[in-house]
């Protein structure tokens, strides 16, 4: 058990999937933090991406990369249509946060059982010509499609990153996030800022739906099992911060991967959990809160 | 509460005790048995919830608690548990206690996100432990009865319960402790200001909305004679429950009971007759409905709309 070669496998294996929760978990902490929203839908869209890049691959064989072509405009345009029609509806309801996630939790169902009835209940995998080539370093073996996830993740986080820092736009959302009434008197329209965050977070969470199926198999109930994660990364890395998230997402996965070498498989689970619960009690701000 | 609703209720509650009299199916009998739990979780669930604002997605863990003590008295002691529930939901209670003390320092989602962790852990924690049974569960003694019989004391049973349980949370809405939580709700700082004992209070409730889903566990046990984590500390009850409560809406006494008997039985016509993936999405419809144009819950916009404040 204390193999090197083990523990780093775990290690590397863990910090790949670790890019995929730090993806998947910005844009989460983006609509938590910047729209008090909690989006319990966000990885019900992650898995719809990752079935339109089933079904291009299965149907028409496209890469896995090309149906994000597809998917990523139209997870951004269902994001604004969402957020203008549904979430800026309850913003103004006494309990945001409240109301936010019982209306996010009915559109996640609905979601779920769309998919569900639309293509059943069977564990889906995404194959390509090159998902079984890997790299070896050494004799650690790193799957090509796991270092395409981890790649698409990291490009994915990137690009928020640069929204959010060197566009106009981005920076009016982060202003947002400071300030909400600083911002307004700046002449920044909150409701069209909030919703182009809204409709980049659901982008992203497709992205980061393709980044996972191509590490695991996946099924329209598999969101609830990511969205576990998801609550353990946000509230790590801090709420609303990007760069917080990423480094969260990265080290749960590395914990993850860690824990899989060193505990029974069915403690691992607990001891995440166990793990959520004391960083809550200890530093609920979590580590990089600004 | 005006002279009409509170004879209605009575009356309701007197033909429903006289139901299994009229001998009707016994699908009614478990179906109402169902409702009937949903009420006692759903309202106990919001001392905490709706009165206190600590949204407790957990909450499932002490209604599993419970049943697992009621089953561990009778396995290892022989204790019914028609005896035993009671224990069972002594022990909801002091878990409660130890767990709330740490916990209801946080606030809002995370809050929220603690009490889910714990209900996980819970249910991994006893998959896991040969002494509880682990994953294969633990089995009852059936009870020795003819079943219409049986299933009938169980529904009065808990008919007596979900009864009693909307009697005392009407009591504490009323109270000062029901007064102190609803400040706390609105503004804690503030209620701390006004020295209200907002910790004491807190925790108070916490206990008090886990010791009904204890004692309602542990009659359940001996109901389904066969104890499994899967059943017992099951996630999506927990969240159930707390849109149970949300929905019918959380600051009165009776909006959990209306949120719980509506989404049940909707849940049940829906099932019946239709698909359950396109049933799912209708129930899921719903509660974006609902949250759109009632978001404070179906028993704050129908007050409203009758005049009242």
């Amino acid at each position: 058990m204390w193999n090197l070669v083990v523990i780093l496998q775990s290690a590397l294996s863990g910090l790949l999937l670790g890019g995929v929760f730090a993806l998947l978990g910005v844009g989460f902490s983006l609509s938590w933090g910047v729209m008090k929203v909690i989006n319990i839908s966000h990885a019900a869209f992650g898995i719809l991406a990752a079935y339109i890049a089933y079904w291009g691959l299965t149907l028409y064989g496209w890469d896995p990369m090309l149906s994000l072509l597809v998917s990523i405009p139209l997870l951004f345009f269902s994001g604004l249509v969402l957020h203008r029609f549904l979430i800026q509806k309850v913003t103004r309801a006494r309990e945001i946060v409240v109301a936010s996630m019982i209306l996010t939790f009915g559109l996640a169902i609905v979601l779920e059982n769309a998919m569900l009835f639309a293509w059943a209940p069977d564990e889906r995998l995404i194959t390509t010509a090159y998902s079984s080539r890997a790299l070896f370093l050494g004799e650690v073996i790193l799957k090509v499609s796991n270092l395409i996830g981890f790649g698409l993740s990291m490009a994915g986080i990137g690009g928020i990153y640069f929204f959010l820092y060197h566009t106009h736009t981005g920076k009016a959302v982060r202003a947002t996030w400071q300030d909400p009434e600083g911002a307004a008197l700046q002449g920044i329209p909150l409701n069209r800022v909030s919703m182009i965050a809204f409709g980049l977070a659901i982008a992203s969470a497709g992205a980061g739906g393709v980044a996972m199926a191509y590490m695991y198999s996946f099924n329209p109930p598999a969101h609830n099992h990511w969205l576990i994660f998801l609550f353990l990364v946000v509230i790590v890395g801090g709420v609303g911060s990007v760069i917080g998230t990423a480094v969260a997402g990265l080290m749960i996965g590395l914990i993850t991967g860690l824990s899989g070498a060193f505990l029974p498989f069915q403690w691992i689970n607990v001891f995440l959990f166990g793990l959520l619960m004391v960083i809550l009690l200890i530093k609920p701000e979590g580590l990089f809160r600004k | 509460m005006a002279k009409t609703t509170k004879l209605s209720l009575i009356g309701l509650v007197f033909l429903l005790a006289l139901f299994p009299l009229f001998q009707p199916p016994i699908h009614s009998l478990s179906f109402l048995f169902l409702v009937f739990l949903y009420i006692i979780l759903a309202e106990s669930w919001n001392l905490i919830g709706g009165f206190g604002g600590y949204l407790s997605f957990g909450h499932v863990a002490f209604f599993g608690i419970g049943t697992y003590t009621s089953a561990l008295l009778f396995q290892k002691l022989g204790l019914s548990p028609f005896v035993g529930a009671f224990p069972a939901g002594m022990m909801a209670a002091a878990v409660a206690a130890v767990i709330g003390y740490p916990c209801l320092r946080l606030r809002g989602p995370y809050f929220a996100v603690v009490t889910l962790c714990f209900a996980f852990i819970m249910d991994l924690i006893v998959k896991n432990w040969w002494f509880l049974g682990g994953s294969e569960g633990i089995h009852l003694k059936l009870v020795e009865m003819e079943i219409r019989l049986s299933r009938s004391i169980f529904y009065e049973i808990y008919l007596g319960l979900a009864a009693v349980t909307v009697i005392f949370v009407r009591w504490v809405e009323h109270s000062k402790m029901g007064l102190g939580l609803s400040a706390i709700r609105e503004d804690e700082e503030v209620a701390q200001t006004l020295c209200i004992p907002t910790a004491r209070l807190k925790l108070q409730a916490f206990v008090l909305s886990a010791f009904f889903p204890g004692v309602a566990g542990g009659l359940y046990a001996y109901y389904i004679s066969y104890v499994h984590p899967d059943v017992v500390f099951d996630i999506s009850v927990s969240i159930l429950i707390v849109l149970m409560a949300l929905f019918g809406g959380g600051t009165s006494w009776a909006g959990p009971l209306v949120g719980a008997a509506l989404l049940s039985i909707i849940n049940e016509l829906l099932s019946t007759y239709i698909k359950p993936e396109i049933a799912r999405m209708i129930y899921g419809a719903m509660f974006v409905a609902v949250i759109l144009f009632m978001p404070d819950g179906i028993v704050a916009f129908v007050k409203r709309k009758r005049g009242y404040a």
